[in-house]
């Protein structure tokens, strides 16, 4: 089982859209997958037309006493599955932090799961903060949707830094370039010249376009409501770049 | 979406669920359409149609039933899209095996997808799989949403032109409440759950059931009847399986329907053989020399078989240098084997064989005489039958006894005869007597006959393998065949050795006074 973190501090870069199609894309080829909705915002439940509510809060998902099992739900979509977020997770910090060793605890949760699913997708908020420091501790992949601007790259070299520091050897940071608009020349800049500083960037790129905007009217992955062109193409060159990779 | 490693295209994306969600199975009450039971739901859920096929189901199964009685059910299903063979469980319908195929072989190697074979090997062994019946169906995909759109159940409904409805229902993970809202609004409707495949109640409109063909014999006979009625009664069962099995053995289908066939002509000839002065004398001998005859001409073609359905036996037995030389062998005996198979099947369509067991069939059926003049017709049969299986019996400890290890081969292959003679008889009047001593009688026979077979069976062997190498010496056969050959009959004669050897054992443990007074208060008069 590989477990796939869309991470960035940022918010709006496309964490929530490339977690959901992406699973599309793995359920798809037969992958048994979850994404966990981890954002209070619920972007990846709605998405998915399922109520973003979980029995107890945070508080009784960490606590631990019921199986994460339990309150996974099925989407649509064969083989694809959703655990939904709460808005009650907007304080997961606090209920990590009453935890003994709280970095470790979402490994505890996701470790009878790991017969279950053949890639678990974390669908994180846009911050860092000790719920991160969990996901970083158990994340096979720390894929990180960058826009490509400036002060994007800024917060990319921000977090290879606190990586380092932290020691983290298990996990993999994959940064891609998102919501990427060619008509911008800083953008095509960036494209061009931020590889060099970073090698690790994936060469698969999505672009920004109104059919992946639209997921929020039609409330399913992309791949569900179209089936040809750029968009589409795109997350498939992406998830094969990552299989190759992994 | 991936089956088994099989790509499906996304068009039968919702055809078959994935292999671990449980479903449950309904029925519907015979007088309910697919419509209208939409129409009743539709007040209690949102549904929305997914899409519609028209499919062709088809079931199989052996001659016998062998699948059915293993508790599996195979179920081809063709559409316009696809064409799926699914092995499901006959008593919870859940899943357990399927394949993209477009038709289904007749024996279980020749299926391409392995694990289709690893489960029906065991089961159907060297009998083909055949067609029952097939059914034309329209499948209904419909799906149960909630106010959000989302699908929260899967229905699966087919209808069928002359049988009740079927409904298939798959919950979505997390979604049990909704399920269960259902469920009881299904019950409400007319709905029951039920397992039982479509195919039972499309045999019963063809006025069939599930093993309705065993090769085992089951006669009921009134202890009282008179016992020229009760033999015909019991030839007329044997009829009947000769009858069923000809145009089978005919056409070679598989090599048991010549082995059933053969069996019901071996059984007649005992009862013709063993009931004496029952029936009148012209047509006891009349009927003896015609069965005689079949059992004559069925010989080469089931001798050939058994062969070929062991020869995997004899390629373990010699070293493994040697087992690929002895494929020359078993080319040999496959090409005499459909030679003999193409005499039999002439002989078989012939006036020789038809005329007569037209004959035969008439004489069965024809009145009762009021006054018959052989001794035994009238006999109450269950005092025929006591009568001549102690009979037997006795003449088989007697011969048995004067057996020792000088005694010609001749005198065991008599005792065998004899032994089979018993045996017939035993199973003919089975239901007359208490069955679970009877059952353990004939049990401890078979023990015993078991090894007069074995040894008659290798001496033939070696003395047929002898004679088919001097056969294949004109035939250009490689001499690494020959070689193999010689090891080979080597090992039969070992095993043979320890036939004859087994022979004073076996027939102690079978000459014992327990048995001997169990068949004497069996069947003592």
């Amino acid at each position: 089982m590989k477990i796939i973190a869309t991470f960035n501090i940022k918010g709006g870069v496309g964490k929530t859209s490339t977690a959901v199609n992406l699973a599309y894309l793995a359920a798809r080829g037969g992958s048994r997958t979850l994404v966990w909705d981890l954002d209070p915002q619920g972007a990846s439940s709605y998405y998915f037309r399922i109520k973003p509510k979980i029995k107890g809060g945070s508080k009784k998902l960490i606590e631990g006493k019921r199986e994460l099992d339990d309150m996974i739900k099925g989407t649509d979509f064969d083989n694809l599955d959703l655990l939904p977020s709460d808005f009650s997770f907007r304080n997961l910090d606090l209920v990590l932090e009453s935890k003994k060793k709280p970095t470790h605890q979402l490994e505890k949760l996701l470790k009878p799961l790991s017969q279950e699913y053949d890639f678990i997708f974390l669908d994180c908020p846009p911050s860092i903060s000790l719920l991160s420091e969990a996901v970083f501790k158990t994340a096979d992949i720390l894929l990180s949707p960058v826009i490509p601007t400036t002060l994007s790259i800024r917060t990319l070299d921000q977090l290879k830094q606190f990586l380092k520091k932290e020691n983290n050897k298990k996990i993999r940071v994959m940064p891609f370039f998102s919501m990427v608009d060619r008509r911008k020349k800083m953008h095509l800049e960036i494209l061009e010249t931020t590889p060099k500083q970073f090698p690790e960037l994936l060469k698969s790129a999505i672009p920004y376009a109104s059919d992946i905007e639209r997921m929020g009217l039609e409330r399913m992955p992309l791949g569900g409501f179209v089936k040809r062109g750029r968009s589409i193409q795109a997350y498939q060159d992406l998830w094969e770049e990552i299989n190759r990779n992994l | 979406m991936t089956v088994y490693g099989k790509d499906f295209p996304d068009k039968s994306f919702n055809d078959i669920p994935p292999m671990t969600t449980p479903t449950l199975n309904f029925e519907f009450p015979g007088y309910l359409t697919a419509n209208k039971f939409l129409s009743q739901l539709a007040d209690k859920a949102i549904l929305k149609p997914v899409s519609e096929h028209y499919t062709l189901k088809s079931y199989y199964d052996t001659f016998d039933w062998r699948l059915y009685r293993g508790g599996i059910i195979c179920e081809l299903n063709r559409s316009q899209t696809v064409s799926i063979l699914t092995l499901k469980n006959l008593h919870t319908g859940q899943l357990i095996a399927s394949a993209d195929i477009d038709s289904v072989p007749k024996f279980a190697k020749e299926f391409p997808s392995e694990n289709i074979r690893n489960v029906l090997a065991p089961l159907l062994e060297m009998r083909a799989l055949l067609p029952l019946t097939t059914l034309e169906c329209t499948r209904k995909f419909v799906n149960v949403l909630n106010k959000d759109e989302k699908t929260v159940l899967k229905l699966m409904i087919d209808t069928f032109e002359y049988i009740p409805c079927r409904l298939q229902l798959t919950p979505v993970k997390g979604y049990d409440k909704a399920a269960l809202k259902v469920i009881e609004a299904l019950i409400r409707i007319g709905l029951v759950e039920s397992n039982q495949p479509p195919l039972i109640d499309a045999l019963k409109t063809q006025g069939r059931k599930p093993k309705d063909y065993t090769s085992k014999l089951n006669i009921k006979l009134d202890p009282n009847m008179r016992s020229d009625l009760a033999v015909k009664y019991i030839f007329s069962y044997l009829l009947k399986a000769i009858k069923i099995n000809e145009q089978d053995t005919i056409a070679a289908t598989d090599s048991e329907f010549l082995h059933d066939f053969r069996v019901a002509v071996r059984r007649t000839r005992a009862g013709l053989n063993q009931l004496k002065n029952v029936l009148p004398d012209a047509e006891t001998a009349r009927f003896s020399h015609f069965f005689a005859w079949l059992g004559q001409i069925t010989t080469p073609t089931r001798d050939l078989d058994v062969y070929l359905l062991d020869f995997d036996n004899y390629k373990k037995s010699v070293p493994p240098a040697l087992r690929e030389d002895l494929n020359a062998l078993y080319d040999f005996i496959d090409r005499k084997q459909k030679q003999a198979q193409k005499n039999l099947a002439k002989k078989l369509k012939s006036p020789d064989y038809i005329a007569p067991l037209i004959e035969w069939e008439e004489f069965l059926r024809s009145p009762t005489i009021k006054k018959p003049t052989q001794a035994n017709a009238l006999l109450p049969i269950k005092t025929l039958a006591d009568k001549r299986i102690l009979k037997v019996f006795r003449r088989i400890i007697k011969d048995g006894q004067r057996i020792t290890d000088q005694s010609p081969p001749g005198e065991r292959h008599d005792l065998r005869k004899t032994c089979k003679k018993l045996r017939y008889l035993m199973e003919f009047f089975q239901n007359l007597y208490p069955k679970n001593e009877i059952k353990s009688l004939i049990k401890s026979l078979k023990h015993f006959q078991d090894i007069l077979g074995e040894f008659q069976d290798l001496e033939v062997q070696e003395i047929t393998l002898k004679k088919f190498s001097e056969e294949m010496m004109n035939e250009g056969v490689p001499a690494d065949t020959f070689l193999a050959m010689g090891v080979l009959i080597q090992t039969i004669d070992k095993r043979r050795q320890q036939a004859r050897e087994a022979f004073q054992e076996k027939f102690n443990a079978f000459d014992q006074p327990d048995i001997r007074d169990a068949f004497h208060s069996l069947f003592g008069c």
